[in-house]
């Protein structure tokens, strides 16, 4: 109940503030609070019109093949092939670009509205520490990109599942792809995040953070290429394990068993240069981390 | 338990001392900071909320260890920088209600209470427009809220009323004077206006090039407020300088010579002077000094830089 005011001064302000004597939930709260935050905001809930058209547009667009194909599927299935457009391997190749362009866009906005607006001193006179600031921003790229990237996958598989005669026989055929898809799906959004956080975190100006992480998908994509295909089968396919697209094909390969085959549009380059499958998910694994302990430095000395 | 105590507190930057081995201990209530900009008012502050690491010295705010239990302290503190801190295209509403989770509090209990909070400050329809589109006065209501809205036991307040005009300046003093007075909310409020500090704070500490000046009661410099305005025909210059002469702290305002009045002796003294100078007294007046009269005559550097 506002507390009728009792001077006149106090009119104009005193309506009813009130004492808080519920709970207070601390740090883990705040860290989840900033993560629920930076997710919306990253698709543009909560903010200006304008910040949803290119997220929700590129998210639409990546939702497009599988819609397209369970459309096929319904209208089609007894022509075409199930699951003959493409295969869960092959997915990453598809939307490779499109990923990479998504991180670029919302990436560098999910980190410099913070830097630009000085909003991190608030965050860090509360209970968040600047360690907690970054994962929580991670986990909440990191759960965009799963979101987009994996959604289309499990709708596809679940379109070829119930257009077959017998669902449970693809399930029983295909069950092993499963895992491999959801696996290959959290790494490599793991990996496309904590890259865009190390370079976003290094400036407030997006021009710059967007560019540069184009500018990495897109160099180390083109001289990996260049270089296995002009030096194949020598220690120059190593340098395939900094490139981003790279090392996502390498996993998927890797955990579906695949073999590269030259003849392959996007796995000639991993059998040109022919080094063991794994490493590509170790480079994953410790690309992560390098970007993650670049972006927590960024954070722990930049004085707000 | 005294709201807030440093132990030999020190930050150096390379070249600059902000703080130099800063004790102090202060008790709950209304306790303004003063000094010139660069004087180590925001150093400080930072350094309370765990933004800045000291480069030695202790510190415990609300009996908490600021440097090792930094987390659950700052549950319970509010913080309103000096500088802009509000994202631009959400509303009010929605930062606010942001920052109280941030800060510990439930779904439900964030939106009740920053709908409170924004109407304690002064917000009302406009809560639901985006911030960018705000006047000064306005973003300052909405730091002021966000600082507020988990219901803190302390509130540090870094130059609240910055870039505000003078009815918002006043707005803004009353609303923090009613938050420490009526909500039994400490406050540590810094500035450089000695007339905003005078006007709401019970507790005042000066601090200049990073060392404590004084820590004391607003009372306590009141008591130096009592002055004698001394309106003479002739030389007033020569009756200041013989006066300054005598002992009196004496300050010249155009013709007027304004000596400080502790005790009876500068009566005495006045009309002696006088006499002797040949001079006619026109007036002798007793007035009550600010406390910006008091740092004028008592500390130089401070008034020069209050300017600035």
């Amino acid at each position: 109940m506002p507390k009728p005011a009792e001077s006149a001064e106090g009119s104009i302000y005193d309506l009813g503030y009130r004492k808080y004597e519920g709970v207070r939930l601390g740090r883990r709260h705040a860290v989840f609070s900033l993560y629920i935050h930076s997710l919306r905001g990253i698709f543009g809930f909560g903010r200006h019109k304008s910040s949803k058209i290119i997220p929700i547009g590129l998210t639409i667009i990546a939702l497009l093949p599988a819609i397209i194909q369970l459309g096929v599927i319904s209208i089609a299935s007894e022509v075409i092939e199930p699951s003959g457009l493409f295969q869960p391997a092959d997915y990453f190749e598809y939307v490779q670009w499109l990923l990479a362009l998504f991180v670029a866009a919302v990436g560098p906005e999910l980190l410099g509205r913070d830097q630009r607006n000085r909003t991190l001193s608030l965050y860090f006179s509360h209970a968040l520490l600047r360690s907690d600031y970054v994962l929580a921003k991670l986990a909440a790229l990191a759960t965009a990109l799963i979101t987009i990237s994996l959604v289309p996958q499990i709708l596809v598989f679940a379109g070829n599942a119930l257009s077959g005669d017998d669902a449970l026989e693809y399930l029983r055929h295909n069950w092993g792809d499963v895992a491999p898809i959801i696996v290959s799906g959290v790494l490599i959004s793991l990996l496309m995040s904590s890259v865009t956080l190390a370079i976003a975190s290094q400036t407030p100006r997006w021009q710059l953070a967007s560019g540069g992480v184009i500018a990495y998908f897109g160099i180390t994509f083109a001289l990996g290429s260049i270089l296995v295909s002009s030096l194949p089968n020598g220690p120059a396919g190593y340098s395939l394990l900094l490139s981003g697209f790279h090392v996502a094909r390498g996993i998927t390969s890797w955990l579906f068993g695949l073999t590269p085959v030259l003849s392959d549009e996007g796995e000639g380059g991993l059998a040109q240069a022919d080094i063991p499958l794994f490493l590509y998910t170790v480079a994953a694994c410790v690309t992560i981390a390098i970007a993650l302990a670049i972006t927590y430095r960024r954070y722990r000395r930049l004085i707000v | 338990m005294p709201l807030l105590t440093t132990e030999a507190i020190t930050k150096r930057y390379p070249g600059v001392t902000a703080l130099d081995t800063l004790d102090l201990s202060l008790e709950p209530g209304i306790i303004g900071l003063v000094g010139a900009n660069g004087a180590g008012k925001s150093t400080l502050i930072k350094i309370l909320l765990g933004l800045l690491q000291p480069t030695s010295g202790q510190a415990t705010l609300l009996g908490y260890d600021v440097l090792r239990q930094g987390t659950d302290l700052r549950q319970f503190v509010g913080y309103l920088p000096e500088h802009d801190c509000l994202p631009t295209d959400v509303s009010a509403t929605e930062f606010v209600t942001h920052m109280a989770r941030i800060s510990g509090l439930p779904h439900t209990a964030a939106r009740e209470r920053t709908a409170e909070t924004l109407r304690h400050v002064g917000l009302f329809e406009e809560r639901y427009r985006e911030i960018g589109g705000y006047s000064t006065g306005m973003k300052q209501r909405v730091k002021f809220a966000q600082a507020l809205v988990h219901d803190p036991r302390i509130v540090l307040l870094d130059e609240p009323t910055n870039g505000l005009d003078p009815a918002g300046r006043e707005e803004m003093l009353d609303l923090v004077q009613r938050t420490g007075h009526d909500f039994g909310i400490a406050i540590i409020m810094a500035s450089h206006l000695l007339s905003e500090i005078e006007r709401i704070c019970k507790h005042l500490v000066v601090i200049d090039a990073g060392r404590l000046i004084r820590s004391a009661p607003i009372a306590s410099f009141t008591e130096r407020m009592q002055a004698l305005v001394v309106e003479v025909e002739g030389d007033s210059t020569a009756l200041a300088k013989r006066l300054a002469e005598s002992g009196l702290t004496v300050r010249e305002e155009g013709d007027l010579v304004v000596v400080g009045l502790e005790d009876d002796r500068p009566y005495d003294i006045i009309r002696d002077s006088v006499v002797d100078l040949g001079l006619g007294l026109i007036r002798l007046e007793q007035r009550r000094q600010s406390l910006e009269d008091i740092f004028q005559s008592h500390e130089p550097e401070a008034s020069d830089a209050k300017a600035g």
